[in-house]
């Protein structure tokens, strides 16, 4: 009997939402185009107002995520009929997920390879400059900024470089040889289809012959084997791995410099194609972008890194937004532009880009980008 | 079980009954099907491209998206580099599920029996709900704990201090890496699948009569002879079936593995405290960079491992049946 | 002599040992309760159910609803297919398609949660176009939940005892009502306990759900497609490794809610099998 009670009123529930769901299905859009009475109403109960007409979903990039989520909420405040969804996956899943058509804008600091672009036409939008610093967690060394190379590096992430006190180490740092331990390094790398793994792995490249005709660069790539080697997960998976590992090396988005700093982690002074070691600060991040934004064709599909100049940071990259330009749902479509519009406008910002140690983008470049947002449809 | 009398199958209501049931397990049957079917359809030209690599390699390379060109094998192309090799990956769902049998299933037998016979009366249903609310805790949640306990501690006290007592041993010795890797990947898998076990064991212990032990002890064992020697062997087939369940969990786990493993690729550990790698786990966290490859055997080489996973699943749970079996026929021709 | 008194010291010990075994495994369950527990206390405010995440802060109500109506959806769906599937394995099923069955249910405990997810999102979510949605995501739930309903309601059915059934046709009853009123009853407490674990294993799926229901900051709109839902584990999953304590905090008190709702079914689901216990010896 009560089983027969329980059974009916499940099969009641199911029923139910059934019902529900048939009413305010839309076509084949990834939004709505009205929400029920119902959801309005439970809406104004938790702080949104009036009708959703059309619902995004960000992905991607974990490196562009903190900036994201400082964007949406001052942008929905203005906007109450569009719901934006943010989420911190991964360059790689941001491109998929963007040519597949389940989200609305794929964030990646990658900008999509030939291949890629063959398979389906997509808008590389730039949003903003980033960089990416190469943290480590040295006891008694995370003070100071020690000295590291592409060469170096490349190195270490191939199980060349064993040791922190390895001769080639030593020599690009003769003010700490004493003090690097015979330790073994634990070199920390993105699980996850990364961006910042592509402009790590483009640096590694561009400095690199050996390394470019090895593993070579990309989202993702086939890390040579090393003993002590490591795979986290998103960019807050490298900050709390390297954390928890000392003698680790990790490359982490600059957005999560904050974090690392609050963490104890130190971070180094990378070389540049000039031969200076230099930190990722806005100067140094500025002089990279001067010396190659010029460049920047009309689809913007450009790598940024190992830029020429004496106070270049070797590690600087535009993040995108991967578009696909014909969207299935008008209002959708609208809200999309409008929201993208704002990001490289009102977003730009001081008050949002200095919390995450970004760049806005230079007048040419932003004029390039409004006009790939125009071409979305 | 059908002891009934023909004309009653003709009835409306039987007629749902046994069809209605059989419409529902036809659903299953389907479900598998479909799924397998599904599978290995969508990872045939994986199959292809890779050949018997994808079973011995060691290199899991998805290729250089921002080459250009193609390589091919068989016919299908991949980019440039591209080789799937997904020994590593079978080499650490095999171990980590076997260290997770290794330490669970003799700890989950002697929680079983204590909870049917050494347990008060007053403390029993306690007891009993607190094992089945730890079958019932979130993988995630096991994850969370091991990475923010578990792993920590292998990587800053246990580790150093194991390596640093045996040296240059093998399995135990070398690096003490950083707490992400075989033990602990073993060790919560080990966590996940004891209650289960022990819930199902508990079930069919009790479910066993009584007289069995009560023979054993009138012939003169002690409590703990007549249980592992009487008891437990009558329901052999039931703590086997409850093992199984468990090892399929433990050869499936996704998410806690994934959150302490350590993500390896292209190596094998080097000991206990190295970073490892399942199929499961590497399916997700591989999964969204392979959608990126713009050639898409990447992604079929996924499902290819997938099907591998299946395949293990399947051979494991034959050789049991083989051996529950076997000593069946033993028992029976005494 | 000495024979026995090695055997009864060795009975001791090996008592010893497994009540031990019983408090350690015991012990690292209320470990894990309290220290998930105790992390998220500072979330533990009223606004935790009144409010939505927002990117890496904010509450849980999203997070809530979506779990509830996942699992509710997906515990809908496997109930009915999942006892069908073992009533009919032990009501007429003939020995050959027995041994298939369960060797059908064998092979899809072993699939990989991650596997039924992609299926699904290559199925559902593209190729039917529904996008991420609840009722992919009710699908995904549903079909790794299958295995453990059909072993658990198929062990309770084949252990209602011959006589039972035999004397309930011998006095008249047709074969459905047997099974109805006399054999179902007595297995419901197996079928029940299967449900409970299919349940619990629902609640904590993380992997098909990224790939079926997607994710949301918003509270689930019902619709059953085109609309991505949010749910606990996602929250375990992810706010645990974003650096900031808010993001932390909320990942612990996803964690203690999961831990919360498993512990009322559990109670529910005993009580409920004690009441029927208690009629059944009467």
């Amino acid at each position: 009997m009560r089983k027969t009670l329980i059974s009916g009123f499940a099969i009641g529930l199911a029923l139910a939402l059934t019902g529900c769901g048939g009413g305010s299905q839309s076509s084949t859009a990834t939004s709505s185009a009205s929400a029920p009475a119902g959801t309005a109403a439970k809406s104004k109960v938790f702080g949104a107002s009036g009708n959703v007409h059309a619902r995004l979903l960000e992905t991607g990039s974990s490196l562009i995520y903190p900036l994201m989520n400082l964007w949406v909420p001052d942008y929905q405040k203005a906007h109450s009929g569009v719901q934006i969804t943010t989420q911190s996956t991964g360059s790689g899943t941001g491109i998929s997920q963007a040519i597949s058509g389940v989200a609305q804008i794929g964030a990646s600091d990658a900008y999509m390879s030939d291949s890629q672009m063959a398979s389906q036409k997509m808008l590389n939008i730039p949003l903003a400059i980033s960089a990416q610093q190469v943290n480590y967690n040295l006891p008694g060394l995370n003070d100071v900024h020690l000295n590291l190379s592409g060469p170096v590096l490349a190195a270490i992430y191939s199980g060349k470089i064993l040791y922190w006190d390895d001769a080639q180490i030593k020599a690009v740092n003769k003010q700490y040889a004493s003090k690097l331990p015979h330790k073994a390094i634990v070199p920390i790398h993105r699980s996850d289809g990364s961006g910042d793994t592509f402009i790590f792995t483009q640096y590694l490249s561009f400095s690199t012959p050996s390394w470019k005709s090895g593993p070579g660069y990309g989202t993702t790539i086939s890390w040579p084997a090393v003993s002590n080697g490591v795979g986290a997960h998103g960019n807050p998976g490298m900050v709390q791995s390297c954390q928890n590992t000392p003698y680790c090396v990790a490359y982490i988005g600059v957005s999560f410099l904050s974090q690392t700093n609050a963490a104890h982690l130190g971070y180094a002074a990378l070389q540049n194609r000039d031969g200076k070691f230099v930190l990722p600060t806005p100067q140094t991040i500025s002089a990279a972008a001067s010396a190659l934004v010029a460049k920047t064709p009309k689809d913007q599909r450009i790598s940024l890194i190992y830029a020429p100049g004496p106070n270049s940071y070797p590690i600087i990259n535009y993040e995108y937004a991967i578009v696909n330009p014909a969207q299935s749902n008008a209002q959708v479509s609208a809200a999309l532009v409008d929201f993208l519009k704002w990001t490289v406008t009102r977003g730009n910002g001081s008050q949002y880009l200095g919390q995450v140690h970004f760049l806005p983008l230079p007048s040419g470049v932003k004029s390039l980008s409004l006009a790939q947002i125009g071409q979305i449809k | 079980m059908t002891t009934g009398l023909p004309y009653l199958q003709r009835r409306p209501a039987q007629f749902l009954f046994r069809y209605g049931f059989g419409a529902a397990a036809l659903i299953t049957a389907l479900l598998m099907v479909l799924m397998l079917v599904f599978l290995v359809v969508f990872a045939f030209p994986a199959i292809k491209f890779n050949g018997w690599n994808i079973l011995t390699g060691i290199t899991w390379n998805i290729g250089n998206q921002y080459g250009s060109g193609v390589v091919t094998h068989n016919g299908v192309s991949a980019q440039p580099g591209a080789s799937f090799g997904g020994l590593v990956f079978i080499f650490g769902t095999i171990i980590t599920s076997a260290l997770a049998m290794v330490l669970g299933v003799p700890i989950s037998i002697l929680v079983a029996l204590a909870l049917v016979y050494r347990i008060p009366r007053r403390i029993k249903p306690l007891a009993n709900a607190a094992v089945e609310l730890m079958a019932g805790v979130p993988s995630v949640v096991y994850g969370l704990w091991g990475l923010v306990v578990l792993v920590p501690w292998i990587g800053q006290r246990f580790g150093p201090f194991v390596t640093g007592h045996v040296g240059k041993l093998p399995v135990f010795g070398g690096e003490p890496g950083s707490g992400n890797g075989l033990l602990a990947s073993g060790v919560i898998l080990a966590i996940m699948v004891i209650p289960i076990m022990v819930a199902t064991m508990r079930d069919v212990i009790l479910a066993q009569s009584s007289s069995i032990f009560e023979a054993s002890m009138a012939l003169g064992s002690t409590s703990w002879q007549a249980v592992i020697r009487a008891v437990i062997p009558s329901v052999r087939s039931g703590m086997m079936a409850s093992v199984l369940v468990a090892l399929g969990r433990a050869l499936g786990e996704t998410m806690a593995v994934l959150m302490v493993s350590g993500a390896a690729v292209n190596q094998f550990p080097s000991n206990i405290f190295q970073a490892v790698n399942t199929i499961a786990a590497v399916i997700v966290s591989q999964l969204d960079s392979a959608l990126t490859d713009a050639s898409g055997m990447a992604q079929r080489s996924l499902a290819e491992l997938a099907v591998v996973l299946f395949l293990i699943t399947l051979i494991v749970n034959s050789i049991a049946r083989a051996i529950l079996h076997g000593a069946d026929r033993v028992r029976e021709s005494r | 002599m000495t024979h026995i008194k090695i055997a009864s010291a060795a009975s001791r010990i090996w008592w010893g040992a497994s009540v031990l075994s019983l408090l350690a495994v015991i012990g690292v369950l209320l470990f894990i309760f309290f220290f998930v527990v105790a992390q998220g206390v500072p979330a533990f405010r009223p606004e935790l159910f009144t409010t939505v995440t927002n990117g890496v802060a904010g509450g849980l109500a999203n997070a809530i609803s979506g779990t509830l109506l996942l699992v509710v959806l997906g515990v809908a769906l496997v109930g009915i297919v999942g006892f069908g599937t073992a009533a009919w394995t032990v009501e007429f099923a003939s020995p050959q398609q027995r041994t298939a069955i369960r060797f059908c249910v064998d092979v899809l405990a072993g699939v990989p949660s991650i596997v039924v997810g992609y299926f699904l999102y290559v199925a559902l979510v593209e190729d039917l176009g529904w996008g991420f949605s609840l009722i992919a995501g009710a699908f995904a739930l549903a079909i790794i939940m299958l295995p453990y309903v059909v072993r658990a309601a198929d062990l309770a059915l084949s252990a209602v005892p011959r006589e039972l059934r035999e004397a309930a046709v011998a006095l008249g009853s047709r074969e459905a009502t047997a099974f109805f009123k006399v054999a179902l009853p007595w297995a419901a407490p197996g079928v029940l306990t299967g449900l409970l674990l299919a349940t619990g294993i629902g609640l904590g799926e993380t992997a098909p759900l990224i790939y079926t229901a997607g994710w949301s900051n918003y509270m689930p709109s019902l619709a059953l497609t085109h609309s991505p839902v949010g749910y606990l584990t996602y929250v375990v999953w992810t706010f645990i490794s974003q650096p900031f304590a808010q993001s932390h905090q909320l990942a612990y008190a996803a964690a203690a809610l999961l831990m919360l709702f498993i512990f009322i079914t559990n109670l529910v689901s005993r009580t409920a099998l004690e009441a029927w216990g208690a009629q059944r010896h009467r």
